[in-house]
Order: C-alpha cells, then structure tokens, then sequence
C-alpha cells in the first residue's frame, strides 16, 4: 500500500493512445527534487480507465511509487468525478504536495482540488527553486514582465508546471517503483454538470506542440488570404503555422493556433515570426525555440530583439521569395 | 434572469516593459504611465453575458458586474455599464490591494459580495485575471457558493432551469448541461467584447453604482491567504543576436534569408 507518508503527488497525464504526456516526466524532475527538500517521497498518479499499461510504463521513471485509479467512470476527464476520485487518494497518500502540468484538464481540475483541500494554489509555475530549505514557487506575472516567488502558508502545496519548465526524467530500462493499485468509490448519478457530447474539432496540419518548424503570423498579415501564403511556405518546410492573439481573435487562424501566455507555449528549432510585433505575451509563449527569425516591416519592432535572423520589409515581398527559394533548395 | 459578472481592474497588460516597476521591499508592482483598464478575460466574459442578454431579448435579463479590489475607478468601470451591464457593485478597502490578495481571499472576497447580492442565475468569471495570472478564482466562488463550476466556455445557451455550455477541450469541444444557478468560467475563444458608442458612455453614467466595504461583507481583518509572496524580480527576456539578412529589394532578402537558414542546416 501506499507508504509514501508527506509525499510529493505527481499527477500524470496520458495522451488518447495511453502515452504519458512530456509535461508529466517534466513534473517528475521537479517532483524529485521537491521532494528531496520536504524529506519524503515521490507518488505519480494515473487516473483514467485502461491505463494500466500507462502506469506500468511509469514505474521506469524514477518516481518511488505509482498509483493506478483505473475506473470506468474516468474514461474522459469529467471535473466532478476526477475531483472526487482525486481526493479518495489524497486521502491515502496524504501529500504535502501536489504537481501537476499546466494542461488544459489542470486548468480546470488543481483549482478544484485546491479548494477542496483549502488550501493554496500557484499555477503556470516556472521554477521550483529550493534554497536554505525552503521551496518557493516562481511564476510570471504582469504579462511576463515580472517574476513573482511564493511560498505556502497552508498544505499540501498545489502547483501547476509550465511546459519545458524543467528536462524531462529519463527512462531507466529497470523499474524499482511498484504499482499500486486504488479502489476509488464514485457516484456518477451524482454528477451535476453532465457532458452530452465530445466533438473532435481536427484542424488539418502539423500540430504546434512537438512541431520542429513553426511559421508563424500576427496582425501585420493582415487577413486569412496572407494566412494562406504562411500555410504554404509551412506545407514546403513541413512545419505548423502558428499566430499571434489578434489573428486568432479575428478569425484569420483558428484559436488553438494561439501561442503565447495564453496560448500554446511552443520550443520549435525555428521559428518564423511574420508581422508579429513580438508583445511579452507572445514572447512568453515562443522564446525557447532554438532560432527565430524575424520578418517584420518596422526596423524599431521588439521582435528583432528576441530574433536570431531578422529580415526588414513588407513581408508580402518577402515571404514570396523566400518560400520560391526554399522549395528552389528542397529540389 | 440574473446574471453576475465578476471583473477586475488591472493595469493595462500591454504597457511596455518598464511600465511595470517592481518595489521589492513592499513586494508590489507599481504601474507608471498606464492606465487602469478591464482585465481582457473578464471582458471576455461579460461579452458572453451580453451575448445572453441579445438571445434573450423577450426576457428580463439583469446583469450585474461586480469588482473587488482597493482602489477601483468609477471612470474604468463603467465601461462594463455601458456595453450593457444594469448594475455595478464595487468592494472596496485599503486591504483588498491586487498583490496582497491570492486567490483563496480573493474568492471568498468575491463570493461574500455575491451571497450579499443575493440573486443569481448565473455567474461568470475570466479564465484568469491579465495582471497576477492566477487562474482560480471563478471555481473558487463556486466551491464558496456550493454551485457547480464549468470552465473553459466559449458558448452558453440558456434553457428553462439549465443552460448548455461549450468547453474547449484540447482537440475540440464538449457539449455540457448544467443546472442552475452555476458559475461558468468564460474561455478567451468568446472573443473581445463590443465597443461602448458615445451614447451608450453618457447612459453609462446614469446607471446604478453600489460601494461596499470590507466590514459590510463582515470580511475585516484576516484576508485569509493560502499564499506567501516572497519576492518580486524583473523577468529575463531572450537575447538574440539578430542577423539582419539584406538584399537589394526585400524580395532578395527574402531569397538570402532561406539560404542562409539551408546553410545554417535550419532548413
Ligand atoms: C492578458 C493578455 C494575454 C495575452 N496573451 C497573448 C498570447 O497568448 N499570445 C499573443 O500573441 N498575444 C497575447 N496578447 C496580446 C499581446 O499583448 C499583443 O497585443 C499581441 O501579441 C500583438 O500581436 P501582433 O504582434 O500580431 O500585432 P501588433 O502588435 O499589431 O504587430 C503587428 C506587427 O506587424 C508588422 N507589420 C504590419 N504590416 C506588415 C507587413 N506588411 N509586413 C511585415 N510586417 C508588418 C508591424 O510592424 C508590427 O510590428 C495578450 C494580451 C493580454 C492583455
């Protein structure tokens, strides 16, 4: 059984083939570490039906235990039943700390888990820094301008991750921790909010997470016919098209085209910024990417301090060329 | 059919850099030469009110915006009076300053002020607010108010008793059904929210504005955080080294860009 008494609960996350999400090994990293610092040990959780093999696979990972929640009712996140079978654990492991990745389901799910527990939440954090034995928890605020550090007055300590916060842990071939199995006991004729319908909304395309190449537009695109000619120098360099908010607020992208603070947060090899004046909240989502290009028609825009490559001018004669002369190349 | 909305004042998100001065000591940010402003999301999310508003024309249908914080604007707010809410309810105390607050006090705050309002069909919240980012107070005055919460909407269909909602989920949606009263946490895929006419400004004016304290929601004294803030730094931004990539007419540079990426082995 569960004997990891004060430890620190790593909810993971799988993806529809039952893969374990990158964000989750990234939790581990910062998980063993925090844990190193509050004297205990490291519990990953997997919640979800059929995801025995999911959990199985995570005993390669360094964590000292895995705890399997296999249960039919959890086919897809429901908030209510998750919360609920959430907590039956909380109540076995007794954590002093919950991590989990800042995904679209922990947006939803740590502040309700947090409340439930009265107690505090810091999300989008992204550091976990230990010093003099104290944790704090770093996160930006003010559009990214600023960082803020906190620390809990209450426990468990709950904190969402930001993607490549942290490496994620490596596989090991051998696998100390064991699985333990959790009986979770839910009602869920006691569900108040209750889906009807799940509907997969597939935009055609390379994904943006996971991407090697992104091109990517803002405002100075000017419409979804200049989206067009993105799309096709991204078809040619077999890359995801990306945006910038006004884009995606105006209908040019589709929204999950999004990058930046509130949007997806992305670490391409190259990225190709276009017409993208390169506002903090778009920087926050894109300044990890290992190159970046610039093509912007002001000389003074904040871009081309971020960029590695920049070119000035009008990018609808600029991106004509450039893509002639990449698929010239790609012959 | 009454609806509240939940928004707060915050300094505009999109000042430059150096707007946003940090005082370590008093661990507060001190915006210079930027103004107050709606926090986006929180537009958002009376834009989807609104919406509601429209669809429900046949109906009486009061909206009613309600701010917590320490020193709110009349000028800033009632911008939300004239895009179309009925009512403004401000809490205003010394104490409620936006850093001192974390989210745990900031929604116990919140739903004190709406306990008080009383009446309640429906209330919404930005996904998160523009200047701390935090994320949780709309699930927070759900939990305070024993309501069920659905985040995440990006549309919301009222019918008798219930409303059906849209959750954006990672590859597409969920059709959801909630009883109400419920909290719905609006999705930034509502869209901005409309613009006031002139007209709609002076008529703003004219609207109802109630002020309450701390001590009328009997909330002196302890703010109740679960939170420590221990230290406020500048953010490091990415230094490039830019190449700028040159040619006779942009369209050359554009051809001497692509072969410097296919030398550089980036393409
Ligand atoms: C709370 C909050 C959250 C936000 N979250 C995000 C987020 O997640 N992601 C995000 O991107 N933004 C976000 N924003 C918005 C952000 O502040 C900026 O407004 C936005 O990033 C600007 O987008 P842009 O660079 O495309 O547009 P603009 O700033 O308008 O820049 C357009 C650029 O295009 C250039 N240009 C114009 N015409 C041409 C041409 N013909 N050829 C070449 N260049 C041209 C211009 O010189 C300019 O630099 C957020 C804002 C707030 C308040």
């Amino acid at each position: 059984m569960v004997s990891s008494e004060g430890s620190v609960l790593i909810v993971t996350e799988v993806d529809k083939n039952q893969e374990i999400l990158p964000i989750s090994l990234e939790c581990v990293t910062a998980g063993k570490r925090l844990a190193e610092a509050l004297g205990g040990g490291t519990v990953a959780l997997i919640m979800g039906a059929g995801v025995g093999e999911a959990a199985k696979e995570m005993t390669h990972y360094g964590v000292d235990e895995v705890c399997l929640v296999d249960h039919p009712d959890l086919t897809a996140y429901q908030p209510e039943l998750y919360v609920a079978a959430f907590l039956q654990v909380c109540e076995r492991v007794n954590p002093r700390a919950i991590l989990m990745g800042d995904t679209l389901t922990s947006i939803d799910m740590a502040p309700r888990v947090a409340f439930a527990l009265n107690t505090g939440l810091v999300t989008d954090c992204v550091a976990v820094e230990v010093s003099d034995g104290e944790v704090s928890f770093v996160k930006p605020v003010y559009s990214s301008n600023v960082m803020a550090a906190y620390t809990f007055a209450s426990e468990p300590y709950v904190v969402t991750l930001r993607s490549r916060a942290e490496e994620a842990a490596e596989r090991q071939e051998t696998a100390d921790a064991g699985v333990t199995p959790v009986d979770v006991k839910l009602d869920a004729a006691s569900v108040r909010t209750e889906v009807l319908q799940r509907v997969v909304e597939e935009d055609a395309g390379p994904k943006l997470t996971g991407a090697d190449i992104i091109v990517s537009g803002g405002r100075g695109v000017g419409g979804p016919e200049g989206f067009e000619q993105l799309k096709e120098l991204a078809d040619l360099l077999h890359a995801a098209v990306g945006a910038s908010r006004p884009p995606c607020d105006l209908g040019w992208a589709p929204p999950k085209s999004q990058v930046g603070q509130t949007g997806e947060k992305v670490a391409p090899s190259l990225y190709i910024a276009v017409g993208i004046s390169g506002a903090t909240q778009h920087i926050a989502g894109m300044q990890s990417s290992k190159k970046i290009v610039a093509i912007n028609k002001d000389p003074k825009a904040n871009i081309f301090k971020i960029a590695d490559y920049g070119v000035i001018g009008r990018w609808e004669e600029v991106v004509p060329a450039l893509r002639e002369a990449v698929s010239e190349i790609r012959k | 059919m009454d609806i509240i909305v939940c928004i707060k004042q915050v300094p505009d998100p999109e000042g430059p850099q150096d707007c946003f001065v940090i005082n370590p000591e008093a661990l507060r940010v001190e915006p210079r030469g930027i103004p107050p402003v709606l926090s986006l999301f929180d537009e958002n999310a009376l834009e989807a009110a609104l919406r509601i508003k429209d669809a429900c024309r046949d109906q009486d249908v009061k909206i009613t915006v309600v701010s917590a914080g320490k020193k709110l604007s009349n000028a800033v707010l009632q911008k939300a009076l004239a895009v179309g809410a009925d009512e403004l309810v401000k809490v205003e105390d010394a104490a409620f300053e936006s850093g001192a607050l974390d989210s745990y006090a900031t929604a116990s705050i919140l739903a004190a002020a709406i306990r008080k309002i009383g009446r309640y069909d429906l209330i919404l919240a930005g996904r998160q607010a523009a200047d701390w980012n935090a994320g949780q107070v709309g699930i927070g005055i759900a939990r305070f108010l024993d309501i069920p919460a659905v985040t995440l909407v990006r549309k919301i269909e009222i019918q008798e008793g219930h409303a059906l909602l849209e959750r954006v989920t990672a590859d597409g949606y969920e059709a959801v059904k909630t009883p109400l009263p419920a909290l719905v946490v609006a999705s930034n895929e509502v869209g901005e929210m409309r613009y006031p006419t002139m007209i709609q400004r002076r008529e703003a004016k004219k609207k109802p504005i109630v002020a309450w304290g701390a001590a009328d929601l009997g909330r002196e004294g302890e703010l109740r955080n679960k939170l420590v803030l221990k230290r406020l730094f500048p953010a490091e931004m990415r230094k490039g080294e830019c190449m700028l990539v040159e040619g006779k007419t942009p369209a050359e540079a554009g051809r001497n860009l692509a072969r410097r990426l296919s030398q550089d082995g980036l393409i």
